[in-house]
């Protein structure tokens, strides 16, 4: 479990996220959504360490502060919105540099082969031997993600459940590779991990999340179940332009028709 | 100018499965016999016709050799000059190669070079400082650190440098190349500015030493001398391969490494006291000798790719390697004088740093 209390971030005078409480339990797919700025990375920076913040974080019953990075990278792994390398990697040794902790979770010894199955889940079979630096963005995002699946491989470890943070982890991909990586959210959720989402596209996140986290102006404006939270009334509030949220049939997974803006 | 460049281009090298450990360990495997057979034709060649292998045959058959007055000079020249010499040459090349490899990791771009950024610089001024001042207003310390105080003043310079780098070209975990060689540009100015006050202030004989010291040599190297600096080094370049993996996973962004379990204040700590350390003592010794920390290591990433566990022996052995080759030929070119060596791999090294940076231009972004 991730329980955040009352977190704020201040990126030098700028106050960014203001006592936002926040948790993530283990076996759901929990996403954060809000427009552009409203502090959704930044919370996410707090809540993986890599921001300072007033509040806590607890992170399976330990507050973050007192843990050594090499203890977080046990508990989750964390998907930044983009990385540019400095040195030409080939694929293959990207991904192995998630198992740098050697916390994966595999038996002994099946360390080694999976880089080759994360990339195979990503759908980048035969890519091993590419070099990082001349893939597409999409590609190179989904090559971070089989990355960051091997430093968490298992979804439990020892019992404790494990986090996959994820910002933006769809931006950059065609439908059908969305589709892959958000089952590849879901199917880590349902082996017990715990997975959080940025997401800007608010059809995917209510097909995928059990929980959403809305975030306007740096301050929660909504949490709560799909069904809860996709009402024409907040999400017309919060991004400031026409939408229609419908469910076929009713009370089902909500769907969000865009209209006009403002 | 860009915040952050990539570089690198894609190399021209490919494995068809992405693992080039294998590859890896068979370079470092012939480097190792190529720095065995560097060691040999060093110690066998030089101004004087003295024969290492006479001296190795005399030692081998115990016996009286024919000629006692000859196999005794022969002795002398092999065990006190050259040997000194080259086990210097090693260190340093290998000192000088894997500080290149550290701090490009650690910098996140492959033209940082200690050399270049004015670290070695920083070294010269407290080595300059030292042999300037010693005697009169520096008198006490060197009075208490005897033979260290060159090597430690050479290291606080350049591990002064060093710091003032990293704090002026990193903001928010991010290194800026275009900062990082502007700044250490400013910095060596001003460390060879203040050297430049020092050496007005110098006498005749100190200006000798000074100016050949400048250029850099191996010329001066003696047991004693590698007493002291020998440790230093070894005790550096002992530290880096502990950093290889943190130094991967730095490539991926400083934010990345710490997700993954890498202390990250740490590792920037310890290589940046290990490069320090490492320069300061070659800069010492040596003097300023260029380019090796920038050739080494790019040309390493080119056959084996830039994985560090792989990288820094290379580069360690390519380094003493290059190093004896390019004072052997400082001793033979202009023999029996000898042309500094710092000449020879600004010679050799200046045009090889051009021809990366117009291959790479449209890569890297400056």
């Amino acid at each position: 479990m991730i329980e955040a209390r009352d977190i704020s971030v201040a990126i030098g005078s700028r106050r960014i996220v203001s006592h936002v409480d926040f948790t993530a339990r283990p076996g759901e797919v929990t996403a954060i959504v809000g427009p552009n700025g409203s502090g959704k990375t930044t919370l996410l920076k707090a809540l993986t360490g890599e921001l300072s913040y007033t509040g806590t974080v607890i992170l399976n019953g330990r507050d973050l502060v007192s843990m050594k990075p090499v203890e977080a990278a046990t508990h989750r792994a964390v998907l930044p919105q983009s990385t540019t390398l400095s040195f030409p990697f080939t694929v293959l040794e990207i991904v192995r540099l998630g198992l740098i902790g050697g916390r994966s979770g595999v038996l002994p010894g099946e360390d080694a082969r999976l880089p080759e199955r994360a990339l195979a889940r990503v759908d980048l079979d035969g890519f091993a031997g590419r070099f990082y630096q001349e893939l597409s963005g999409g590609e190179q995002q989904r090559v971070q993600l089989a990355r960051v699946l091997c430093q968490v491989w298992a979804p439990v470890l020892e019992g404790r459940p494990r986090y996959l943070f994820l910002d933006e982890p769809v931006s950059s991909l065609d439908v059908k590779h969305q589709l892959i990586i958000m089952n590849i959210a879901r199917d880590f959720a349902r082996r017990g991990g715990g997975v959080v989402a940025i997401l800007h596209d608010l059809n995917l996140t209510a097909m995928y999340a059990d929980r959403i986290f809305v975030l306007s102006r740096g301050q929660l404006a909504a949490a709560g179940s799909p069904q809860d939270v996709l009402n024409d009334e907040l999400i017309e509030k919060v991004f400031d332009c026409r939408l229609k949220v419908g469910a076929l049939p009713a009370g089902s997974v909500p769907f969000v028709l865009p209209q006009s803006a403002a | 100018m860009a915040e952050q460049s990539i570089a690198g281009p894609a190399g021209r090298v490919r494995a068809s499965d992405g693992d080039r450990s294998a590859r890896a360990r068979i370079v470092i495997l012939l480097l190792s016999v190529a720095l065995a057979l560097s060691i040999f034709l060093s110690l066998t060649s030089g101004a004087s016709d003295a024969s290492a292998v006479r001296v190795i045959r005399d030692w081998l058959t115990g016996g009286v050799p024919a000629d006692t007055a000859l196999a005794a000079r022969d002795r002398l020249i092999v065990y006190d000059i050259r040997m000194p010499r080259v086990l210097l040459g090693v260190l340093i090349g290998a000192a000088l190669a894997v500080s290149g490899a550290v701090m490009q990791g650690l910098f996140r771009n492959p033209l940082a070079d200690p050399g270049l950024i004015g670290v070695s610089a920083g070294s010269s001024l407290g080595a300059v400082a030292i042999i300037v001042l010693g005697t009169t207003w520096l008198a006490p310390v060197t009075l208490a650190l005897g033979t260290l105080a060159l090597p430690l003043a050479a290291f606080l310079g350049g591990l002064a440098v060093t710091l003032l780098l990293y704090a002026i070209a990193t903001r928010h975990g991010r290194t800026s190349v275009a900062t990082m060689l502007l700044a250490g540009l400013a910095i060596a100015a001003l460390a060879m500015a203040l050297t430049g006050i020092l050496v007005f202030v110098a006498d005749d004989r100190q200006l000798r030493d000074l100016t050949f010291w400048q250029l850099g040599s191996l010329g001066g190297a003696t047991w004693p001398k590698i007493g002291t600096v020998g440790p230093v080094i070894l005790l550096a370049l002992a530290t880096m391969p502990f950093l290889s993996r943190g130094l991967d996973a730095l490539a991926l962004g400083e934010a990345t490494a710490g997700h993954l379990g890498i202390p990250v204040q740490r590792l920037k700590y310890t290589a940046i006291v290990g490069v320090s350390a490492a320069v300061g003592a070659s800069v010492a010794v040596s003097g300023g000798i260029g380019f090796i920390g920038i050739v080494v290591p790019h040309l390493l990433r080119l056959a084996i790719g830039p994985d560090n566990r792989y990288l820094l022996p290379a580069s360690a052995l390519l380094g003493a390697s290059l190093l004896l080759l390019a004072d052997a030929v400082a001793r033979t070119v202009v023999a029996p004088a000898e042309l500094p060596i710092g000449i020879v791999t600004a010679v050799a090294g200046a045009p090889f740093f051009l021809w990366i940076l117009l291959r790479e231009r449209g890569v890297i972004d400056l």
